[in-house]
């Protein structure tokens, strides 16, 4: 396993490396004085590898830059707003995982019969709808006719005032939820219907075991395996949706800010976000790839 | 059980499934008794003796009835896929042919008619500038439409080339390939769609490109791992074993069997090309004025959204969501076809050969 | 569960199961009644499709989607099963009866350590605490023979070898002392060597734990012996039942006699010019129900009265029951009516020739190579000649996956093959015998050696120069599922050879297409279909047609009939020969099954982790071995007894440990090696043993054996090379064939 993970973890250096080099190659390559905006004026006449290991080098050392617009550092801007960002997904990606394991495994026992068309029908409902959509509708009903929850995220700062804010949190919690529900019960449901396919189970069956022990420990067990991986593997695609949440609910977490810099044409904050977004996520699908070893033991312990 | 039967246990729904009796060869081979055959879907052989010998008109109309037969049949089979391609169609024709018989003016504001409730003669209301909600879901469904489906096919191409180059190459410039993909992915494509309009003037052509450039990485994976399965496949040893060269192994072998997993995968794309392109268009930085999208309508929509007006929000929301679930199906149900119809391997996930992790279909 | 100690544990009687699909329902146990007495073990054969399976998951009730018995009754030592309620039935699953799968890898739940496994039924029904549970796995570990129970215990089912893997599921499905044990094709995934192991296991087990036994299987060889009773299916029924000795010296039913006679082990000298016979047509369709016998379509002395008339399963005395109206050796149908199968081969002629040839079992001289085109002529130069061929295969390793080791897959193998012969390959999974054919063929490149095809050294070609050579080698696949494009109609698949080479113009193809089709047996409209319509046979006549159509002189069949049944792979050797007699082709015959070897091949090697340990003439190779491990690929070969040596109930033991873990020692039933070091599948061909190679699984090795690798010498038999410090003598093979052979540690 130590070399197992050793070398995912050296492919996620990898991944890290081309994410900058992708993101200041974008910068680098747009017209006029963006660059120069990023790095200041001493570095027009430079070359494009040059100005990359200089700005490399800051990024490396903690310094993300100063926002053309706001007088106030990138990191600054960061900080308030990633613990917010944090929240909303965290919460979120653990509503969704504590549905969507349950409703695929149920889908893919109860194959081909009515429950399974119904919530097939309802994650093809939340798949298909984009978030801005689905958060809208909650907002005109939730919201602005029976006032049940806030119609705007919590205001106040840090993880804590966040927490302590539920009528405003639970409907972009919700949104993002739902979202990502869909995205994990589909493949639950493909997962878990492979699982229950394997002669292991039948085996399972014939040493007497009930129905509901034999899911328990077999199937679910096994199909957890790949989801643990898929949400390594959704993260970029959970983070997308917070910002339109975010930006719907004007709730100022990081997706908001890089909506607002982008707006603005604030090229060092929209790069900085960028940047930290892309590496959390390739750190994300790395945990991810640890979790699946430790729970798959073919990988966990290699063959003597 | 051994592998046959078990071939032959799978092969008996299919024969039920499409109710065309497989060619019974049996019949004429007596000298095989191995398991029952695998049926041919809609049994092309049966008529290819009688309806080739007597040519004629009459020989010619059977034909042609029995491939409609042989349609229904299939569409029946795959109400997934009939369910999600008729929808497609018809909001294709919704939105392009609709105009032609439900006029309206779309290019003026008539503030005296903003946000009407629907009622006659405005069957969906009229939004904050006094347009007709049902002509705007048709005009800007052609944009929205025109758009997903020119991205979602140019980000199939380009990451077919690329994971198919990559997969056949193998080696360093398979894992460089690779890594640069694993790079893209790592940052949202919403992420990346804002930092480049950013920097950048949003224009039709370059948002199609954008788009593009941002969904082509799942296809890349998908066609990878599938052309690194193919390679190995015996048929393709085979040819190799009869001394065939790369580029008749490409054309004969490897493409013609990975193209389902294509098509499929086109389908994906361009869901999750309408979808990407209406967020960016309710983000402010979509099509520009004087195009109007769906994402557009939403996104004047939330900005009133406190005074309760549903049906600005309703609307356009239920057309993307409709479509994007259509072609959903339309994938699902393709792949389903696919693979009963005996195309190797069409993935139900874009799995990495590395490691056995799949991601979601799109997105 | 109570239920009287005598009278019979299982009582099958006129079980219909239905599986339902689509709307169409497949009659796929059609009215079978069978009874298993306590102790006793009952062989369940048929090919493919006959409902041997389904008959055993009726009596678990663990049926596919959609599978219903419709009728009959199943009563296990008292109680009526198919009564019962799903709860219930739960109670009797892996508490009375046990069941262990066909294939062990899948069958092990890959993350749930195997204590656990095993331990499943006992916690469920007995409520075992988590210390219980676990000893009592350690204790079931042992008792099927695994060495570090403890060790094993903790593992994961990865860690362990195939047949390991089928221990431990024996020992799941037996860690309550269940009554009955049903075995569905227990050994069919694995080697021969270790399939002894297994059945011997199994045959112990039920001694000792004095439990009744349900053999599922297609292999007539895994019976015999093994069982005391045996029932053959044919379309969802029993044909016949009877006494193991009784069907196996005077088979009654022509379907089962005609089982017998495919077998390429009953090839007596006089039938092998003639081929193996087979049974002509196909299985009945279960779906629609015809009136009259279901085996008349394909039975070489059908009459009038059986298409009409539905024979039921009485005998003429109690004990042999066959459902025929003109069973075999009553009514002299050899002369009524002379009716050959449809290939015109084995007719009813020869058939009591055949049963003495049977009877005096493999001490016979047997299927004499007169049919052979070209006689074997030492001076002539031989069409194939390898020499030193070596293949490793590098092992990645280490963070940045650097080249670590090597597999030696293929390691310094020489042999020749004259044009017109046939040179059989055999050993075990693993022994490098696919990668030889890859290297033929020119799929691999060898890291050392010369490969002379027809004057030529292939080993120094490039690709290029090859491809342009137009290799007259032909390969033939295993898998005939995998091995034609599934995208690609007949036609474009016979003619894609003569595309790439261009020998024939475009024109011509249509006319070689039908003309290979014929050659091979198939029908002329068969050129418009795609693969999938044809059964396995049909595909691998379609496979060979494929490679026939180059004419080459050489064709590589890598294990060509080994997923196939019995009726069919006679088909297929049937028409292999033929087409060798008519091209004068050469084989290279690749396969783990030394009866099939031992019948088509003229020159036999044996390989062993990439070595090749023995070489020599057929017939004097499979009677008097000089390597320890060909007299022990032999030894495991499972032997067909006759007569009255029907396995003796062993004395019933109790399950408590200690008394049982003293068999551990017995023969045969030899622990694997490594008893103090991880669970091992065997020598790693990444670290092969120093000198000889089999030396650690081998019983005569001594010191030397360790030190020098033993090089091909001549042994007994003009022709006969064996790689070995201490060969067998005559003596050593006589003992082979009384199957008193030291079996592979």
């Amino acid at each position: 396993m130590t070399v197992y993970l050793a070398r995912r973890a050296l492919q996620a250096v990898a991944v890290v490396l081309l994410v900058t080099l992708i993101v200041f190659g974008l910068v680098r390559l747009a017209p006029g004085g963006v660059t120069t905006a990023v790095l200041g004026s001493g570095s027009a006449h430079q070359q494009f590898l040059a100005q990359y290991l200089t700005w490399l080098g800051r990024v490396l050392s903690g310094n993300l830059g100063r926002s053309a617009r706001l007088n106030e550092s990138v990191g600054a801007l960061l900080a308030a707003s990633l613990p917010r960002t944090l929240v909303l997904t965290g919460v979120s990606t653990l509503i969704a995982l504590l549905v969507a394991v349950p409703v695929g495994l149920l889908q893919a026992v109860r194959r081909s019969s009515t429950v399974d068309h119904v919530l097939r029908g309802l994650t093809y409902l939340c798949y298909g709808m984009p978030p801005f959509v689905l958060g809208s509708v909650l907002i005109l009903y939730f919201a602005v006719d029976w006032h049940f929850f806030g119609a705007e995220g919590p205001q106040a700062a840090g993880i804590g005032g966040v927490l302590a804010d539920p009528r405003d949190l639970t409907l972009p919690v919700l949104t993002l939820a739902l979202v990502t529900i869909a995205i994990f019960a589909r493949y639950m449901r493909s997962s878990a219907l492979d699982s229950l396919d394997q002669e292991y189970v039948q085996a399972a069956r014939a040493r007497g075991g009930g129905e509901r022990r034999v899911i328990v420990s077999h199937v679910l067990r096994n199909s957890l395996v790949p989801v643990v991986t898929l949400i390594g593997l959704s993260l970029p695609q959970i983070v997308g949706g917070a910002l339109v949440v975010e930006i719907l609910f004007n709730f100022q977490g990081m997706g908001w800010q890089i909506w607002q810099a982008a707006v603005n044409h604030d090229v060092p904050v929209t790069l900085g976000f960028t940047l930290v977004i892309g590496v959390a996520a390739a750190v994300g699908s790395l945990l991810a790839d640890i979790g699946y070893a430790i729970l798959d033991p073919r990988v966990r312990i290699s063959r003597p | 059980m051994t592998a046959h039967q078990a071939a032959g246990d799978k092969a008996g729904p299919v024969r039920r499934l499409t109710g065309a009796a497989g060619v019974s060869l049996a019949a004429a081979d007596p000298a095989d008794p191995a398991g029952p055959a695998a049926p041919v879907r809609g049994s092309r052989g049966r008529h290819a003796g009688p309806a080739a010998s007597p040519p004629g008109a009459a020989a010619q109309r059977a034909a042609m009835a029995s491939r409609m037969r042989r349609g229904l049949a299939a569409c029946r089979a795959y109400p997934l896929a009939t369910t999600g391609g008729g929808i497609v169609v018809a909001m294709a024709a919704f939105c392009f042919l609709g105009p032609l018989v439900y006029h309206t003016d779309q290019l003026h504001v008539f503030l005296s008619q903003a946000n009407l409730t629907p009622r006659s003669g405005h069957p969906l209301g009229t939004d904050g500038d006094g347009t007709d909600e049902l002509g705007r879901l048709m005009t800007g469904g052609q944009v929205s439409l025109e758009l997903a489906a020119a991205a979602g096919v140019l980000a199939a191409v380009l990451g077919s080339l690329w994971g198919a180059v990559a997969g056949y190459l193998g080696g360093a410039a398979d894992a460089v390939m690779m890594r640069v993909v694993d790079a893209g992915i790592a940052i949202p494509a919403v992420v990346l769609l804002l930092l480049l309009t950013s920097i950048y003037q949003p224009s039709t052509a370059m948002l199609v490109l954008v788009i593009a450039g941002t969904s082509w990485l799942s296809t890349a994976r998908l066609v990878r791992a599938e052309a690194l399965t193919l390679r190995m496949r015996e048929y393709v040893q085979a040819a190799v074993v009869m001394g065939g060269g790369s580029f008749r192994i490409i054309l004969r072998h490897i493409a013609p069997n990975a193209i389902g997993t294509i098509v499929v995968n086109v389908t994906f794309q361009i869901a999750n090309a309408i979808l990407i392109l209406a967020t960016l268009s309710w983000l402010g930085m979509g099509v520009q004025f004087p195009h109007v999208d769906w994402g557009d309508m939403i996104a004047s929509a939330t900005q009133t959204i406190s005074d309760g007006y549903w049906w600005e929000i309703l609307a356009p929301g239920a057309a993307i969501t409709l479509v994007v679930v259509a072609f959903a199906m339309l994938g699902d149900g393709l792949r389903d076809a696919f693979s009963e119809a005996g195309y190797d391997a069409v993935p139900a996930s874009a799995a990495e050969a590395d490691r056995p992790v799949p991601g979601p279909g799109a997105r | 569960m109570s239920g009287p100690p005598s009278g019979p544990v299982l009582e099958i009687t006129g079980l219909h199961t239905e599986i339902r699909r689509n709307g169409a329902a497949v009659r796929a146990v059609d009215g079978v009644s069978l009874t298993v007495a306590a102790g006793e073990c009952l062989g369940l054969v048929g090919e493919s499709g006959c409902g041997k399976t389904m008959t055993a998951r009726s009596v678990m009730r663990l049926l596919p989607a959609g599978g219903v018995i419709t009728a009959g009754s199943v009563v296990l030592a008292g109680t009526e099963l198919t009564a019962l309620s799903e709860r219930n039935m739960q109670t009797i699953r892996g508490n009375d009866v046990g069941m262990v799968f066909q294939d062990p890898s899948s069958s092990l739940d890959p993350t749930m350590q195997v204590g656990r496994q095993i331990a499943e039924s006992v916690v469920v029904h007995r409520g075992a605490s988590r210390a219980v549970a676990t000893a009592r796995a350690i204790e079931m570990l042992s008792l099927v023979k695994i060495a570090d129970p403890e060790r094993v215990a903790r593992g994961y089912p990865h860690q362990l070898s195939g047949g390991m893997r089928q221990r431990a599921m024996i020992a799941a499905a037996l860690a309550c002392e269940p009554r009955l044990l049903i075995a569905d094709e227990p050994t069919t995934a694995l080697d021969v060597t270790t399939q002894r192991d297994i059945l011997d296991l199994i045959g112990d087990l039920r001694a000792a734990l004095g439990m009744a036994v349900i053999l599922v299987t297609h292999d007539l060889g895994v019976i015999a012996g093994r069982t005391e009773r045996v029932a053959v299916m044919y379309g969802g029924r029993i044909v016949e039942q009877a006494a193991t000795s009784a069907v196996f010296a005077r088979p009654r039913h022509p379907y089962t006699e005609a089982l017998f006679e495919a077998l390429p082990e009953m090839a007596s000298s006089r039938l092998a010019s003639r081929g193996l016979y087979s049974i002509p047509g196909r299985p009945p369709d279960l779906v629609t129900r015809s009136p009259g016998c279901s085996f008349a379509q394909r039975c070489r002395y059908v009459r009038d009265w059986c298409a009409t008339h539905e024979p039921a399963l009485d005998g003429d005395h109690p004990g042999h029951s066959y459902a025929c109206f003109f069973p075999v050796g009553v009514m002299g149908q050899g002369g009524a009516d002379g009716q050959g199968g449809a290939d015109g081969q084995g007719g009813a002629g020869g058939r009591n020739t055949l049963i003495s040839a049977w009877v005096s079992g493999r001490g016979r001289q047997a299927a004499g190579r007169e049919a052979t085109a070209v006689p074997a002529d030492p001076a002539a130069e031989p069409l194939l000649r390898v020499s030193g061929l070596v293949k490793d295969y590098p092992v990645a390793g280490g963070v940045l996956g650097r080249r670590s080791g090597a597999v030696s897959a293929v390691a310094d193998v020489s042999f020749e093959l004259l044009a017109g012969q046939t040179f059989g390959l055999v050993g075990e999974s693993g022994s490098g015998k696919t990668t030889l054919a890859r290297l033929l063929v020119g799929l691999e490149r060898p890291d050392a050696g010369a490969i002379v095809f027809d004057g030529a050294d292939l080993a120094a070609m490039s690709a290029r120069q090859r491809r342009q050579r137009r290799s007259g080698i032909q390969l033939m696949f295993q898998d005939s599922f995998a091995s034609l494009d599934p995208r690609m109609r007949v036609r474009s698949i016979l003619s894609e050879p003569l595309a790439i080479h261009k020998t024939v113009r475009r024109r011509g193809y249509r006319r070689q297409v039908l003309r290979i089709l014929d050659e091979v047996g198939l029908p002329a409209d068969a050129e418009n279909q795609y693969a999938r319509a044809f059964s396995g046979g049909q595909r691998q006549r379609l496979a060979l047609a494929r490679a026939l159509i180059q004419r080459p002189a050489l064709i590589v069949a890598d294990e060509p009939v080994s997923a196939l049944d019995v009726s069919v792979q006679a088909q297929i050797l049937n028409l292999m020969r033929k087409l060798q007699r008519q091209y004068e082709l050469s084989y290279l015959f690749i396969s783990h099954d030394l009866s099939v070897i031992r019948y088509m091949a003229d020159t036999i090697g044996v390989m062993y982790l990439g070595k090749l340990v023995e070489t020599g003439p057929a017939q004097e190779i499979c009677t008097a071995p000089g390597h320890p491990y060909t007299a022990s690929l032999i030894a495991a070969v499972p032997a067909v007894v006759t007569g009255p040596e029907v396995t003796q109930p062993r004395p019933a033991g109790t399950l408590l440990a200690g008394t049982l873990l003293a068999g551990t020692g017995q023969p045969g039933m030899t622990a694997l090696p490594g008893a103090s070091g991880p669970p091992v599948a065997g020598p790693d061909p990444a670290h092969p043993p120093s000198g000889c190679r089999f030396r650690v699984r081998c019983a005569f090795a001594r010191d030397v054996c360790a030190e020098q690798e033993p090089a091909l010498r001549p042994h007994a038999v003009p022709g006969q090379l064996v790689a070995c410090h201490f060969p067998l003598g005559p003596a050593a093979a006589g003992q082979v064939a009384g199957r008193t052979a030291p079996s592979i540690a």
